[in-house]
């Protein structure tokens, strides 16, 4: 992976080798990332929140977004969902690629996007409604299954959500009575019950107490096998246990991307140095 | 001082020693008191009220027993008094009222808080909230002089060729009418409901929308399969509140429904209501029967006002359980 600030070295095409044989391989070898990100600038109104990131993510890895609150992390998050939509006055320019087709100039409809992009927010937002209808609830929009096939379905996700053995007796109660860690699964149950291929997660674990979050870490690894993951966390040992590749921001700006190895063991740029032993942020 | 103050980063610095302070057991107590005291004095006024309405229909619950309930006979001459046409002029009244209300205030209150530019939100709610304000003199003012001919002309006939095959939408178009009485009271109620379902629906936090929005919903679907089935005891709670309102009117309502004690299926009949009996005969009550008989639709109109509370919340606590 190279590193690329919003000026000076061009960006890596996709699919093109990039960085040394043994970081490629940590990256799932050569094939093309599954989002590639070219020079993109996001704006809350008149201030610019991302300046020119150029970032690759490779398919069925995690990569981790790290650096101090308002470096840009989560708003680069929202972009590759553009959750932005919702808000009059924020706006992207630049390249978001899916697979080649650009997500910010609207080349894939919202309604898709979302069925291949999900997301998983900070606090866990469990629905009014029941665990199982919780779970259904995106699958039902995009797709239509039989009574059977969507049991199949909630089934599946809640398995693979680590989940399925605590609830499988009360998939009719409400889905509000489950505990904190378990509604965060829950949400994550729901989000790939929609079969995305990349799962973003934004701060997944930051409401969560420590053995819930060692559950979703667990999972994250698990889920890693088939989604492609991009984790927003302000937990360094968190980056470093969950990540395959590690992105520092600052301000704004992509300081650095690589193995997560490299990252916290020999940062090539100072201010990531500064961050990951905690000197500033 | 205990061990626990002894943190790494005060070490060098003398530890600061503690002054207790007397808890001001005189002033907490005082607080005590008055709050209790407040909800003492609500209480006292709910008793006497009851009380007072009580003793006024002695002589009518004496003389007429439940039979009062059911019976249609309204006869100052001859001293007979039944209170159902009244019962179910206010109910029925009321009923219309809340149906148009409900239905029109909720979507006007999503359409302010999720999809009108915030300019035309600012305003419109303010005009909203000045409908609040109207006097309700005003309300049947208007309504006589401009609703009335508006539903002979045009609504009455319009619902009667559409809609003609119910019974309700039947019969002559009266120019007073409880169809009348039952848009000027949705109109006077519906600022509430509006208003509460906007706060409501602002108030719910951005990550429900955002995470149904995320899983591929439209704002719509946000809206109608997240957002509002969290808010529905709030949004219930706004429709009593205003069914509450509609329940008692009565200037309003006297103006518009005709005030004939009859009992017709058809909404384009005249009525008459429990509160527009009170107000209209009150001072023409002159032998102590009449004025007890009127007393005693006081008393029913505050119990029927206690029961449609209570059934609604039964009925919300039903409708979550089965949710």
């Amino acid at each position: 992976m190279s590193v690329t600030t919003n000026a000076g070295t061009p960006a890596p095409m996709p699919g093109s080798a990039s960085g040394t044989a043994s970081e490629s391989a940590a990256m799932g070898g050569d094939a093309p990332p599954r989002i590639a990100i070219r020079n993109l600038d996001f704006f809350y109104g008149a201030n610019r929140a991302l300046k020119g990131v150029t970032l690759d993510l490779p398919d069925r890895t995690v990569t981790g977004m790290i650096g101090p609150s308002g470096c840009g992390k989560s708003t680069l998050l929202r972009c590759l969902n553009r959750m932005y939509d919702l808000y009059p006055g924020q706006r992207a320019t630049g390249q978001v690629l899916l697979e080649g087709r650009d997500i910010i100039g609207g080349d894939i409809g919202v309604d898709e996007l979302r069925s291949r992009v999900g997301m998983v927010f900070q606090k866990p937002t469990p629905f009014p409604m029941s665990i199982y209808d919780n779970v259904a609830f995106g699958v039902r929009l995009h797709e239509r299954l039989s009574k059977a096939e969507l049991d199949q379905r909630v089934e599946w996700s809640l398995t693979r959500a680590a989940l399925w053995g605590e609830v499988k007796d009360r998939l009719a109660t409400p889905a509000t009575g489950l505990s904190g860690g378990q509604q965060q699964r829950l949400c994550i149950a729901r989000t790939i019950a929609v079969r995305p291929e990349v799962i973003l997660l934004d701060e997944p674990t930051s409401a969560l107490d420590p053995i819930s979050t060692l559950k979703i870490e667990e999972l994250i690894d698990e889920l890693k096998v088939d989604f492609t993951i991009a984790i927003v966390t302000h937990n360094m040992q968190q980056a470093a246990r969950c990540a395959d590749q590690v992105a520092f921001f600052y301000l704004g700006e992509l300081i650095e991307v690589g193995p997560a190895g490299q990252i916290f063991t020999a940062p090539r740029e100072p201010r990531t140095r500064e961050y990951i032993t905690g000197r500033f942020g | 001082m205990s061990p626990s103050t002894d943190f790494a980063g005060a070490a060098g610095m003398t530890t600061p020693t503690r002054r207790h302070k007397k808890p001001d057991w005189l002033a907490s107590k005082i607080f005590t008191v008055a709050l209790y005291g407040s909800c003492v004095v609500f209480l006292l006024l709910i008793a006497g009220l009851v009380e007072e309405l009580v003793r006024g229909s002695m002589l009518s619950l004496r003389t007429f027993g439940l039979g009062f309930l059911w019976s249609s006979e309204w006869n100052p001459v001859t001293s007979q008094f039944g209170a159902l046409p009244f019962i179910y002029g206010t109910v029925v009244s009321s009923a219309v009222a809340l149906l148009l209300a409900a239905f029109s205030g909720v979507l006007a209150g999503i359409y302010l808080a999720e999809f009108a530019p915030r300019r035309v939100a600012t305003g419109l709610a303010l005009l909203i909230e000045l409908l609040a304000a109207v006097p309700s003199v005003v309300y049947g003012l208007w309504g006589l002089f401009v609703l009335a001919p508006f539903v002979t002309n045009w609504l009455g006939p319009l619902l009667q060729a559409t809609l003609g095959f119910l019974p309700i939408f039947q019969g002559n178009i009266f120019g007073v009418n409880m169809l009348l009485a039952g848009l000027i009271l949705a109109l006077m109620i519906v600022p509430t409901i509006v208003v509460v379902t906007r706060d409501l629906i602002l108030a719910m936090p951005m990550r429900y929308r955002e995470a149904s929005i995320a899983l591929g919903a439209t704002r719509w679907e946000a809206v109608s399969k997240v957002i509002l089935p969290a808010l529905r005891p709030g949004i219930f709670g706004a429709c009593m509140l205003a069914l509450g309102r509609a329940l008692g009117e009565t200037i309003a309502t006297t103006m518009v429904i005709g005030n004939r004690p009859a009992i017709s299926v058809s909404l384009f009949a005249p009525g008459y209501t429990m509160a527009s009996v009170i107000a209209n005969e009150f001072t023409e009550a002159t032998t102590n029967i009449y004025l007890s008989a009127l007393v005693e639709l006081g008393l029913l109109l505050l119990v029927i006002s206690v029961i449609v509370n209570g059934a609604g919340r039964l009925l919300l606590r039903l409708l979550q359980r089965s949710a």
